[in-house]
């Protein structure tokens, strides 16, 4: 009776078990990247485990972004519209490093031999204007099977308003060619956009043979091994979904990781009565932030591979959580530049050889090394006593640095960390204040190896009241994925116009179309309809404007007299949005229906009282330098032996084996019935900021 | 004795003055009303320190990054008596004769930001409006012969007094536009943009104090010009001169004379100014060579006050660069990558293993409208097009990309064009014409077929580089050619690159032709394998590949 999430990562795959009575336990092994699947059966076996107990078992892979971003997937083809050879070459013609003369488009993942036309013309209102010819596929198919090609994506222009053509064309090629793989975009997405449309089912394609042996074969070691329970695999938009869907596209695993990881940050928001929430995951290498609104994950479909401020990227159209991904993590290295400016990151030292206080071979100081330089982390009781810390090692890395700005190391140290800091604040603002939301409305919910570390600081940066670290924080992501359930999203763009009298007869049909679809999808895998709900949301703009604001709608039939309370609605969160509002017609352009299945899966418990005494946890006193609040005799306290309902001020660090938290001078912590560590960045009641 | 600063600190504010232009720019984008502003991004945002200096920019594009801080000078010129500017007022200018830089579509708003009672900077932005009235909808047409039949001027006027809104200027605006609703769209998120970034500046201020905030954007510019002045040092010493004829026959001279400390542009010996909107304003002349600096210096995006103190630009009051008022100049921004374009051949020519080929360096500002044949309502289409850049050094050029003048911009795709105009896009892809030919090749010219579906549509292009082709490089061949093909319903053709209120009935297409960039290096030079791969992936057809690259000789 064991629930089990297992997320694989660059280095490490990860485990989580929860124990019928509770209890939780992890374990970790090494990624294997020849056979991924090995990894996860060596981390059950290290764990002790027997997939025959398994009651749930959740999987999260980085398996389809690696292929993408190592170019490991295989020979992809194209099949598109007469006249659009070139759409995923050209891409969106923009060139972000723009005083750059040679800047280096993104190369495209089809050769352009690969990318082959048929006649045929759908028009904008889903109408076929010209007729399908597939009599040229055979020859073009000919010529794929010659080149060693394995997957095919399908694009057609305008098949988001009507994908017969996309799904006749998809049927040929299965019929003339059983064995290769094969993928329509309508299977993945309805929206408009031609470029993007085809780059997702050119890059779905592209993963698709390697997901399929990999799912394939991981489930049947499973299945050997006794397991008798459903597998479901983590997805981009914080659900899970059955394997089944998972081979069909691939693509939706895109960010699994980062996902369980918000989605953990929601589900524990609600726990605890926070329905606003930035979560901010940051590790060794990058620090991530996503926003909860509402107690809902926000979420994108612009999602972009390998996308940076000098390059364009490569967009997928799929539902993903809407992430700011920034180089700062505990490995970041801080250096000088030609102008004797200090610069912290985007080059980390990784896990080797890692930062200078390792001592395996680090010569560069890194965010970690500066942390320890300040005494924010305890040398003698670093990766939980784990490493004796180089802090010879560190002390030489920071003093090369001070004497080339002219400044003490502490100086230095100092710098380091407000530089990382400022950055992570510049990323958390691009998540809330560029998406239209004030920080200062939000908790934090800070993990991962280094969440503990700034939180504070850039809570305090931003106006931020509270900062929640949580329980388990160095295995968050997985205890996400156990509280997830199956989920999937139907996005459709068809535009209507909010005033016409027709708009909510047409609003109720498609809804009402795409949640069949949605129950025959479930049923078709045994899950019942009395275990599906819906979230039905509307993408709405004032007519002719392009970017649309996201709105809830209600279940059930949509009548004219419900027509006024809903645009009332968008004119309302419109505003919020963008500070104003127009007398001018709206329209809906994307409906978007979120299906969920509950599965059976974890309910988080309070954590059992008792006697213990705060006394008891404090391991002493130390110098800990507070950056800009100065340095200060900072209490330590044993994380392992603080429980629910102590509380204590600032300024304070609490030590755990996978964490450090930093609690500066006025505010104070409180361990709430969960465990997790509820931080007030300023005494109650003393700032209306 | 000079006041110590912590040398962190002074990066943290600004990094931070830059991340609150993105965030002006992200709130531009986010709620402008028009296609052009928050699809094509001809828009961007800025700070400047209190003197008018920039000191941040938001992404947009590069010829948008040298606009603002002219504005703010211009106002701080024009503002000059006590109580002139106080907070929460908002300025607004469009002419390019007063700080409005580039042509009466471009709208620039601005705002003071006081702390502690003191001016501290300004944050302003730019974006083009559908239209701001004059003699054709959208205002730019290539007849015009005064800048009055371009539109409404707004010569730097103020807009918003200490935050409330002057309804007698807000009125006159929309009176002037034939789509007010897009102007009122349009102009709060103008609004809205200077007020964040006014907002953001003032925490910083008051987080850090105002002393070593002034004194950081101070120092900021002393670091833009090392940054350059330590990269022009790199560059050859010398005087490099051309000549260059122009599709009209006019021939263009550019003299630049590069020091160790100075980059002198001389454009005074050029053509009187044009009768017609084919001139560009002082202002605008220096940001094309602004932006050539940038390209041959530090390509990288940090551009301030700093970047461009040793850029010296010699101009001739009367002439296309600098035209007398009130010359029309609705097309400036082809003069402008026109300008450009000139002043990198000049150094190409003289540092061909440094330097790329030249490319199809136009806008081919492409603008049509009519009525949607489904909604009844009317629908104006204005782009700038898609084009190849030439070979380099290093490399083949690249296919289908925005000018130099653009940058993170985008096309508007099929999809959404068909549903929001009305027309049909029967084509979007590479052609086959001759061109670009070299060692490296020249990237790959574009094809768009527009296909118009109800009658009396119009189209207005003022394209370059039509007849005078892209120049090669080290022996490469030039480029093809930008222009358009208007297929007529009944079966015939016209070839146009200028041309303006052409009359357009349903069927008829618009075929847009894209150059294909020049190439760089002699073609019979090229590794036969590459041409044999270009030849089957369809970059070059069996024709070109035996002209220009000997592939049936060499293979014999």
């Amino acid at each position: 009776m064991i629930r089990v999430a297992t997320d694989i990562g660059g280095t490490f795959t990860d485990l989580v078990c929860v124990h019928a009575d509770g209890t939780v336990s992890t374990a970790k092994s090494h990624t294997t990247p020849q056979q991924f699947e090995q990894g996860v059966m060596d981390v059950i076996k290290g764990a002790g485990l027997t997939p025959s107990e398994f009651i749930s078992f959740v999987h999260g892979t980085t398996i389809v972004i690696n292929a993408i971003t190592e170019r490991k997937g295989s020979k992809t083809a194209l099949i598109t519209s007469e006249g659009f050879r070139d759409v995923l070459e050209i891409g969106r013609g923009n060139r972000p490093d723009y005083f750059n003369l040679e800047y280096q488009k993104p190369k495209p993942f089809v050769t352009r031999f690969l990318r082959r036309e048929v006649p045929g013309r759908i028009n904008y209102k889903g109408e076929e204007t010209k007729a399908l010819d597939l009599s040229d596929l055979p020859a073009i198919l000919d010529d794929f099977r010659a080149e060693g090609v394995e997957a095919i994506a399908v694009c057609l222009i305008n098949s988001y308003a009507n994908s017969a053509h996309e799904e006749a064309t998809v049927q040929r090629i299965r019929e003339l060619w059983p064995e290769v793989a094969v993928v329509g975009s309508y299977q993945i997405t309805r929206e408009w956009r031609e470029y993007e449309r085809t780059s997702t089912a050119v890059l779905s394609a592209y993963v698709q043979p390697i997901a399929h042996r990999y799912l394939d074969n991981l489930t049947g070691r499973l299945r050997e091994e006794g397991m008798t329970c459903t597998p479901y695999i983590m997805q981009s938009n914080c659900g899970v979904d059955t394997v089944h869907n998972a081979r069909q596209i691939p693509i939706t695993m895109i960010e699994s990781g980062p996902a369980s990881g918000v989605w953990g940050a929601a589900i524990l928001g609600r726990l605890i009565g926070e329905s606003e929430v930035i979560a901010l995951d940051i590790g060794g290498t990058t620090a991530k932030c996503g926003l909860i609104t509402g107690g809902e994950v926000t979420l994108n479909t612009n999602y972009m591979v390998e996308q940076t401020e000098v390059f364009a990227g490569y967009p997928v159209m799929v539902p993903v959580v809407d992430l700011v991904e920034i180089g700062q993590g505990g490995g970041s290295i801080a250096w000088i530049d030609e102008f004797n400016r200090l610069h912290v990151g985007p080059q980390s030292a990784g896990a080797d050889p890692g930062p200078v206080s390792y001592g395996i071979g680090g010569t560069e100081a890194t965010t970690t090394d500066a942390n320890l330089a300040l005494g924010r982390i305890n040398p003698n009781y670093f990766c939980g006593g784990t490493i004796v810390a180089d802090m010879d090692g560190v002390n030489k890395a920071l003093d090369k640095l001070a004497r080339q700005l002219h400044i003490s190391r502490q100086e230095t140290a100092r710098g380091i960390i407000r530089l990382a800091n400022n950055n992570m604040v510049n990323a958390i603002k691009l998540i809330s204040v560029n998406r239209g939301h004030d920080p200062r409305d939000f908790t934090l919910i800070a993990f991962g190896g280094g969440g503990g570390m700034h939180a504070c600081t850039l809570a305090k940066e931003l106006g931020i009241k509270k900062v929640v670290i949580p329980h388990l924080s160095g295995v968050f992501s997985a205890w996400g994925m156990l509280l997830s359930d199956l989920r999937r999203d139907y996005l459709q763009t068809q535009i209507v116009e909010f005033n016409s009298p027709e708009a909510a007869q047409q609003m109720s049909d498609v809804f009402a179309a795409l949640e069949e679809q949605a129950y025959a999808e479930f049923e078709a895998e045994g899950i019942d309809r009395s275990r599906v709900s819906f979230m039905r949301y509307g993408r709405f703009r004032y007519q002719n404007q392009e970017h649309s604001t996201e709105i809830d709608l209600p279940n059930g039939p949509i009548t004219p007299d419900m027509m006024d309370a809903i645009s009332e609605h968008f004119h309302v969160n419109y505003e919020r949005e963008y500070t104003y509002r127009l007398d001018a017609p709206i329209e809906l352009v994307t409906y978007h229906l979120i299906a969920i299945a509950e599965v059976d899966k974890l309910k988080p418990q309070p954590l059992p009282p008792t006697n213990a005494r705060l006394e008891d946890a404090i391991k002493g006193q130390r110098q800990v330098d507070f950056l800009e609040e100065g340095v200060h005799d900072a209490t330590i306290y044993d994380g392992a032996a603080l429980y629910p309902g102590m509380q204590f001020e600032g300024p304070a660090v609490v030590e755990e084996a996978e964490t450090t938290i930093v609690i500066p001078p006025a505010m104070s912590c409180e361990i709430d019935e969960y465990g997790n560590y509820q931080i007030l960045t300023a005494p109650q009641g003393g700032s209306n900021a | 004795m000079p006041k110590h600063y912590d040398p962190i600190t002074i990066e943290i504010i600004q990094n931070s003055v830059q991340a609150a232009a993105d965030e002006m720019f992200a709130a531009l984008r986010r709620t402008a009303m028009s296609a052009i502003i928050y699809e094509v991004l001809d828009m961007g945002t800025g700070i400047t320190d209190r003197n008018g200096e920039i000191a941040g920019s938001g992404a947009g594009i590069p010829a948008f990054v040298g606009v603002l801080d002219k504005t703010v000078k211009r106002i701080l010129a024009k503002f000059d008596q006590p109580g002139d500017i106080e907070p929460g007022d908002v300025f607004i200018t469009n002419d390019p004769y007063n700080g409005g830089v580039t042509h009466l579509n471009d709208m620039v708003l601005t705002m003071p930001v006081f702390a502690d009672g003191q001016l501290i900077a300004w944050t302003a932005n730019i974006a083009h409006w559908n239209d701001v009235g004059g003699m054709v909808p959208g205002s730019m047409s290539t007849e015009a012969t005064e800048i009055f039949q371009e539109g409404m001027i707004y010569p730097g006027v103020k807009l918003i007094s200490r935050g409330e809104p002057i309804r007698s200027v807000f009125d006159i605006l929309t009176a002037n536009c034939r789509m007010p609703d897009y102007l009122i769209g349009d102009l709060w998120a103008g609004i809205a943009s200077v007020r964040v970034g006014e907002r953001r500046i003032l925490e910083i201020a008051n987080k850090y104090g105002v002393d070593v905030f002034l004194h950081a954007l101070d120092e900021y510019m002393d670091y833009g010009e090392q940054v350059i002045l330590n990269a022009l040092k790199k560059l050859p010493n010398g005087v490099y001169s051309l000549e260059e004829a122009q599709d009209d026959g006019q021939i263009w001279k550019v003299t630049v004379e590069i020091t160790d400390n100075e980059f002198i542009v001389d454009l005074r010996d050029n053509p009187d100014q044009n009768p017609g909107p084919f001139n560009m304003s002082a202002d605008d002349a220096i940001i094309a060579c602004q932006i050539a600096l940038k390209n041959v210096t530090v390509p990288d995006r940090i551009a301030n006050g700093g970047t461009f103190r040793p850029l010296k630009v010699k101009l001739r009051h009367g002439s296309i660069f600098n035209p007398k008022y009130p010359a029309a100049m609705g097309i400036y921004y082809e003069l402008s990558i026109r300008l450009h374009d000139l002043i990198i051949r000049c150094l190409a020519e003289n540092m061909p293993d440094q330097l790329p080929a030249g490319g199809f360096a136009s806008i081919c500002g492409t603008l049509f409208g009519g009525i949607h044949p489904d909604t009844g309502r009317p629908y104006a289409v204005i782009e700038p097009e898609l084009g190849g850049w030439g070979g380099s050094p290093r490399g083949d050029g690249m296919p289908g990309q925005f000018s130099a003048f653009h940058g993170e911009t985008y096309n508007c795709p099929a999809e959404v064009a068909e549903a929001r105009y009305g027309v049909t896009v029967d084509y979007l892809s590479f052609h086959d014409e001759d061109g670009g030919a070299g060692l490296h090749r020249g990237g790959k010219g574009v094809r768009i077929d527009y296909r118009i579906r109800s009658d009396n549509a119009w189209l207005t292009v003022a394209y370059t580089r039509d007849k005078v082709p892209p120049w090669p490089l080290k022996g490469g061949q030039p480029g093809s050619s930008n222009h358009v093909i208007i297929r007529r319903a009944d079966g015939t053709q016209e070839r146009h690159a200028v041309v303006s209120g052409l009359t357009l009935n349903k069927d008829d297409v618009i075929q847009i032709m894209t150059a294909t960039g020049a190439g760089w290096g002699d073609p019979m030079e090229r590794d036969l394998e590459l041409v044999k791969e270009d030849l089957k992936n369809g970059y070059i057809t069996l024709e070109q590949a035996n002209k220009y690259y000997g592939l049936d000789k060499r293979s014999a």
